[in-house]
């Protein structure tokens, strides 16, 4: 009852003050985004992110949190229209509303898109509100030793997650992060490691740019080396009216908000995976899965629930745990960071406001998404007319002003470009980004938990695993890795045939 | 019997994060220790980026035996499917980005700056766009007009509103 007290006086607090502007014009701004093919959730996160560096720490989370939503829920308006996803959490919604599209049912599409969307967010913030503060008070009991083996499951997991064809490039990938994180002054000796002598590098890479490089950046690079794609916008019809009939999928966005939840709360991992399990999820206990990718709005409905669901299911761990769910969520950690906020295990005892702010955020996130969606959606067409050649040279002097505004470094611009280079190569040669980038987020974490962990059990290996719930994490890794190694994956193959054929 | 052809992208890959890892785990290695402070040996700096470049190194050396036998690289990388024109666009961009990012940002006052970018950044790519539609006078004016916009724009939103200090 506290919770739901303080949940509803976080609503009237945004819904009572100039923050609703805020929301209206954030969410707006991420549908635009999203809706811009090659223009990402993260991408855009991370520029805003440095438009709010004068904001009060309330509203610039507010304003980051509606750009994300908005972003997510944006990506399917291309996916529908044009059969390219806005965003890479659109990609399932594309297999049906570009067929519905096709039928002449482009109005109904949206409006399932928009219902689903809407409805997936409000499961996810249930599941937020629900499921964080007992998550934070059981990260109560973490000490140096679960934080340690915590970090190593994120990166491992996002690896395996991001990349299920190739792990191992994902695991790479995360291992690279974790040492892009080592750069700079350590927090124990204050010594300046792989740093020679030069001051700039002796503070570090800064997560920003860092961040704004390999999504921004890489971007621009990724856009600028495909062929431009010719774009026919198919004919709308009616939205408004589709929007009601959409209830009739209840059981759908339910399943599919649960799952998008969960698949937000899996470190890394996020939106894309929410969409594709929900759709997946969708197909299995439909009557009619042979509709399937031929124009199936229950399909289309799970994608965009499952997708929308994931946003607030990955603030779950970043409130709780200080750990990203998602890519952009990643970046929203470390926007909550510059801002001087504290996200970890102590966020329901030192800053409960705080949390129930963001569950309310979310709320009112979806709220404009939902009204926006149903309401602009002619006026939004607009941005599909825009040529990606006429944008990418604006995106990319918004990624160089925001990586230099933070601390008013050139230094950071040349990392932001140094780090689009990688990205763009790493995307290029199968390499995921998203477990680089959590990498350098956990990299800290695992670097202090480690140290402090060998300290204390004066270099026992056994100590990592003798405490129950880092046991349960080192056993998880460790399974992770066996499960992905091809003899492993032979030998249970041929184990689960020989039962079946019994 | 046939050997498999080495993934190419993936030997180079296993190559630079083999290497990478060996060199970082020698620079962990040199890294100071305190002894004379009477350091607890294991809060060592060098430590944990050390184990990094550990796992690094075997999971390159794994990359380079795997591609070196002929396997992995069951999805298509984006690399292998560049498109005729992809070379010259890519060369375009880097080199313009490089020069904006390097030489013009920080040296010249942020206005100029960024018109010259912009402008030649979107002209250089409609230049470069096989199915353009825009006669180059047109495509000029259009360029101009985008880039003295996005600059005093992006300037405005940062300096005025957002107190950015930016250099030149």
């Amino acid at each position: 009852m506290d919770g739901l007290f303080h949940f509803l006086n976080a609503v009237a607090a945004i819904g009572f003050s100039a923050d609703l502007f805020a929301v209206i014009w954030a969410t707006l701004l991420g549908i635009v985004i999203g809706m811009i093919p090659g223009l990402t959730a993260t991408l855009g996160v991370a520029l805003v992110t440095t438009l709010t560096f004068t904001m009060a720490p309330g509203t610039a989370i507010l304003v980051l949190v509606s750009v994300y939503i908005g972003a997510i829920y944006g990506g399917g308006r291309t996916a529908i229209l044009l059969n390219i996803p806005g965003t890479p959490a659109n990609a399932a919604s594309a297999l049906d509303g570009f067929p519905l599209a096709k039928q002449g049912r482009a109005g109904e599409a949206m409006a399932v898109a928009t219902t689903g969307s809407f409805l997936g967010s409000l499961v996810g913030m249930v599941g937020l509100a629900l499921v964080a503060p007992w998550l934070a008070e059981f990260a109560l009991d973490f000490t140096s030793f679960e934080f340690f083996w915590l970090a190593v499951f994120g990166v491992v997991l996002c690896g395996q997650m991001t990349a299920m064809d190739d792990p191992l490039k994902g695991w790479i990938a995360g291992f690279f992060g974790l040492l892009v994180a080592m750069v700079g002054q350590e927090s124990l000796h204050a010594y300046a490691r792989f740093s020679y002598g030069i001051p700039d590098l002796e503070g570090g890479f800064g997560l920003l740019p860092v961040l704004v490089g390999a999504f921004g950046c890489a971007e621009v690079f990724v856009v600028m080396r495909q062929e431009a794609t010719k774009l026919v916008v198919s004919e709308v019809g009616s939205v408004l009216g589709s929007a009601l009939s959409s209830v009739r999928y209840f059981k759908t966005w339910l399943r599919s908000g649960v799952i998008g939840t969960f698949m937000g709360v899996v470190p890394g991992v996020g939106e894309d995976m929410g969409a594709w399990m929900s759709y997946a999820a969708a197909k299995r206990a439909s009557k009619t899965p042979e509709e399937f990718g031929k124009g199936s709005a229950d399909g289309l409905l799970a994608a965009e629930t499952g997708n929308n669901a994931a946003v607030p299911g990955a603030l779950i761990p970043v409130l709780t745990l200080a750990i990203p769910g998602s890519a952009p969520a990643a970046v929203l950690l470390a926007a909550m960071i510059i801002h001087g906020l504290r996200p970890g295990p102590l966020i329901m005892v030192t800053q409960a406001d705080f949390f129930y702010s963001v569950v309310a955020m979310v709320f009112w996130a979806s709220c404009a998404m939902l009204v926006l969606g149903l309401i602009l959606t002619r006026p939004l067409l607009f941005v599909l007319k825009i040529r990606r050649e006429w944008l990418m040279a604006t995106i990319f002097v918004l990624c160089v002003v925001g990586s230099f505004a933070i601390a008013g470094r050139v230094f950071d611009v040349w990392v932001m470009i140094g780090f689009g280079l990688i990205g763009f190569l790493m995307r290029e040669t199968g390499f995921p980004v998203a477990p680089m980038i959590l990498g350098v987020v956990l990299g800290p974490i695992l670097d202090n938990n480690l140290r402090r962990s060998l300290s204390i059990s004066q270099g026992d290996p056994l100590a990592f695993v003798s405490r129950p719930i880092s046991a349960v994490i080192a056993g998880l890794v460790l399974a992770i890795v066996l499960l992905s190694l091809p003899p492993v994956q032979r030998a249970l193959r041929s184990g689960m045939s020989r039962l079946t054929t019994r | 019997m046939s050997r498999a052809r080495p993934v190419f992208t993936d030997v180079i890959g296993g190559l630079v994060v083999t290497i990478g890892g060996i060199a970082g785990l020698v620079e962990s290695w040199r890294m100071p220790r305190f002894e004379v402070r009477k350091a607890d040996p294991f809060t060592v700096p060098g430590l944990t980026p050390g184990l990094l470049c550990l796992v690094l190194t075997v999971l390159g050396i794994a990359l380079l035996i795997r591609a070196m036998a002929g396997r992995g690289g069951a999805v298509a990388l984006p690399i292998l499917t560049w498109q005729p024109g992809s070379a010259a666009r890519m060369i375009f961009t880097l080199v313009t980005v490089v020069i904006y990012g390097f030489v013009l940002f920080g040296n010249v006052p942020f206005v100029i700056a960024t018109t010259i970018f912009v402008f030649a950044f979107t002209v250089g790519a409609e230049l470069l766009n096989p199915e353009r539609k825009l006669s180059l006078p047109a495509l000029s004016a259009g360029a101009l007009v985008l880039a003295i916009c996005s600059s005093l724009v992006v300037r405005a939103v940062f300096v005025e509103i957002f107190l950015v200090k930016l250099p030149g």
